[in-house]
């Protein structure tokens, strides 16, 4: 049993409370990622379940155990650092083993298990290393190997990717993938990469100055969002929210068409959201938005449509393939009712 | 094509060599004085009298008296234990538990003990030597608070224990360096580190002695480097507080040196001496400076 819980977390320094109150349950074995802008409380709220930071109020529990007063190396947690955090003056070995030695684990266990580690992250050629003489990427996977050797029930991560190139980033980011499904441990992820946080994640937790906004499974935070802070920070290209006014037999859009909806809430709606993969070009005829094309970037697979409308909002489209338009040409827009969020005067989604 | 690298002062090489004139003229200066001390080492140089002009070689002789005379054997002994307890003892450890212990408490406490220390520093050598002595005297202050209070006969510890309190006055006065130094070296530890160890199962003392230590080796043998050669050469403070007694016992080299040179007079011999203290701090370095080196 490694499941983690927090009831009723909270954290201040001083007088300013910078974490309100958390209330999560993590199964074990789930891959739990924590997303959210800087400076919302991601890696205080990990810190405070690996025992790095007291805990101001609530409960945290790993396995059944309230561990509020339990030091870190009890918890049965193990916690890779943004800056890998390497021993300077140990090599590679030496890195890996030094919590296996100081709990006193007999020598030969010790070498078993640091050679194990090494194999499933292919860094045996440089367990006599220096970390100085690594890359960054080789470096990460000392850091992740120093974690298994302790066999420790949870894993925490803070954005352990962030300092890797692109390519490097993609690859480790497999191997994550992987060594989750082969460890079988419960992780807890905190990034601020879409990509890792939709790729990766069993659940995303959404947080926000200090409150989880919302908790779910990748697609459900993608298809749907409680509310336009969740619908606009999850994905990779930022939903477009359209001011509407609602009216009995559906919303009207800026260019005063009525895009005609079916919703038992419809009257209390103010915004319209829809994800740029879900617009299509439209005939002149068939639109219901129409504007400029301000900026048009293409990448080949897919193209990505900047539009100014006459009332000064820009909306992404998102185009497969790669459109022939041309740049202040005039674009009409065709918005799929099946595929629309509504929000209310208080961001939140109408259900 | 011709070199044209730097045409204004390879132009000017009056230019050039007038900006260089006053490092020429200092490294001259130690030159001729390091060659002046070298060479009257091997003579019978009196400060007065005749031979402070009819002064003639006299080969190894000063170089064998220091061995074969009571007086230099002694006092390097003296300043061996002058420099391990109060430099290598007293300051360094003393700086670095206070470093360690006062990190990240931002309190009143680490406040009033920076302060302490750092007056200690930068109070000048003779007023700290007055200080000490009138307060470690027979009629002294630790006497009237603490002793007399306490029914015990007075006792004249700078008199009867004259190498513990030269000691001491030295730790009070030079413990503000070690202190910044291994401050601004822990704070170049990362604190992800430190707390990698934490997670890792490491007790406080396991971080900082299997952690943060290693880390800030070379910062050690730096401070050691130059706290050992300040110490060993170190005169105002012992001289003023006892002026090398009582007897001789705080008669350190730097002391003796003084005594034999300008109390006796014999330049020759005290040339010797300091030769001798040259090569005994020049060893000192080559051994920390092996030591500020990487491991393999
Ligand atoms: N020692 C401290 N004293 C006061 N406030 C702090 C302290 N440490 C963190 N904070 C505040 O707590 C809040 C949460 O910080 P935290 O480091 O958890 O953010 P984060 O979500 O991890 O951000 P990032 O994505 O930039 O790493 C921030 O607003 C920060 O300013
Ligand atoms: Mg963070």
């Amino acid at each position: 049993m490694s499941d983690v819980s927090l009831r009723g977390v909270r954290k201040s320094y001083g007088a300013l409370e910078v974490v309100h109150g958390v209330d999560l349950d993590i199964r074990s074995g789930e891959f739990v990622v924590f997303v959210g802008p800087s400076g919302c409380g991601k890696s205080t709220l990990l810190r405070m379940i690996a025992g790095l930071e007291p805990i101001s109020g609530g409960e945290v529990s790993i396995g059944g155990r309230v561990v509020n007063d339990v030091p870190s190396p009890q918890r049965g947690i193990a916690m890779v650092f943004q800056s890998y955090a390497l021993y300077p003056h140990m090599s590679v070995y030496e890195n890996m083993a030094f919590g296996l030695k100081l709990a006193k684990t007999p020598k030969a266990e010790v070498d078993q298990r640091v050679r194990e580690a090494a194999r499933i992250l292919q860094i045996e050629p440089y367990l006599d290393r220096m970390p100085k003489a690594l890359s960054g990427g080789q470096r990460q996977r000392v850091a992740i190997g120093r974690a298994i050797v302790r066999d420790p029930k949870v894993f925490l991560f803070d954005e352990p990717l962030s300092n890797l190139d692109a390519a490097l980033r993609a690859q480790t980011r497999v191997e994550i993938a992987k060594l989750h499904d082969t460890l079988d441990a419960t992780m807890i992820y905190v990034t601020h990469d879409q990509v890792e946080a939709m790729t990766l994640a069993d659940r995303i937790v959404v947080l926000n100055s200090g409150r989880i906004e919302q908790v779910g499974t990748p697609l459900e935070l993608y298809r749907e969002p409680v509310n336009t802070f969740v619908a606009g920070f999850i994905a990779s290209q930022r939903m477009n929210f359209i001011d509407v006014t609602p009216t009995p037999d559906g919303v009207m859009l800026p260019g005063k068409i009525l895009l005609p909806i079916q919703h038992a809430g419809l009257a209390s709606a103010r915004t319209l959201g829809v994800r740029p993969e879900h617009l299509e070009l439209a005939s002149d005829g068939a639109a219901d938005l129409s504007g400029t094309l301000a900026v048009i970037e293409q990448f080949g697979e897919y193209a990505l449509a900047y539009v100014e409308m006459p009332s000064g909002e820009t909306i992404t489209l998102k185009l497969d393939g790669a459109p022939e338009l041309h740049l202040h040409e005039t674009i009409h827009i065709k918005v799929p009712p099946e595929a629309i969020h509504l929000f209310d005067e208080a961001g939140r989604a109408l259900r | 094509m011709k070199n044209q690298a730097n045409p204004w002062l390879t132009s000017n090489l009056w230019v050039l060599g007038l900006g260089m004139l006053p490092a020429i003229l200092l490294i001259g200066l130690l030159l001729y004085f390091t060659a002046w001390a070298f060479a009257f080492s091997f003579t019978d140089l009196a400060l007065v009298g005749r031979k402070s002009v009819e002064w003639s070689w006299v080969g190894l002789e000063n170089f064998e008296r220091l061995f074969t005379r009571r007086g230099f054997l002694e006092s390097l002994w003296t300043t061996v234990i002058f420099v391990f307890f109060s430099a290598i003892v007293g300051q360094s450890v003393l700086g670095f538990l206070l470093a360690a212990a006062l990190r990240g408490s931002r309190s009143t406490l680490r406040s009033v003990v920076e302060v302490c220390i750092m007056l200690g520093w930068l109070l000048p050598d003779i007023v700290a030597a007055f200080l000490w002595s009138a307060t470690t005297a027979q009629t002294g202050l630790i006497n009237q608070l603490i002793i007399t209070p306490l029914g015990l006969p007075p006792v004249n510890f700078i008199n009867d224990y004259a190498l513990p309190v030269v000691t001491i006055a030295n730790i009070w006065k030079g413990t503000a360096w070690s202190y910044l130094l291994f401050t601004a070296a822990l704070d170049s530890v990362s604190r992800e580190v430190v707390e990698a160890a934490k997670v890792d199962g490491a007790t406080p003392l396991q971080r900082i002695w299997l952690v943060q230590l290693p880390i800030i080796r070379p910062h050690i043998a730096t401070n050691m480097l130059f706290i050992t050669i300040w110490t060993f050469t170190y005169f105002p403070l012992i001289f003023a507080m006892t002026g090398g007694g009582p007897g001789r016992q705080t008669e350190t080299l730097a002391v003796f040196l003084y005594n034999q040179s300008f109390s006796r007079g014999n330049l020759g011999f005290g040339s010797a001496i300091s030769v001798a203290m040259l090569l005994i701090v020049g060893v000192l370095s080559l051994f920390y400076l092996r030591l500020l080196r990487e491991p393999k």
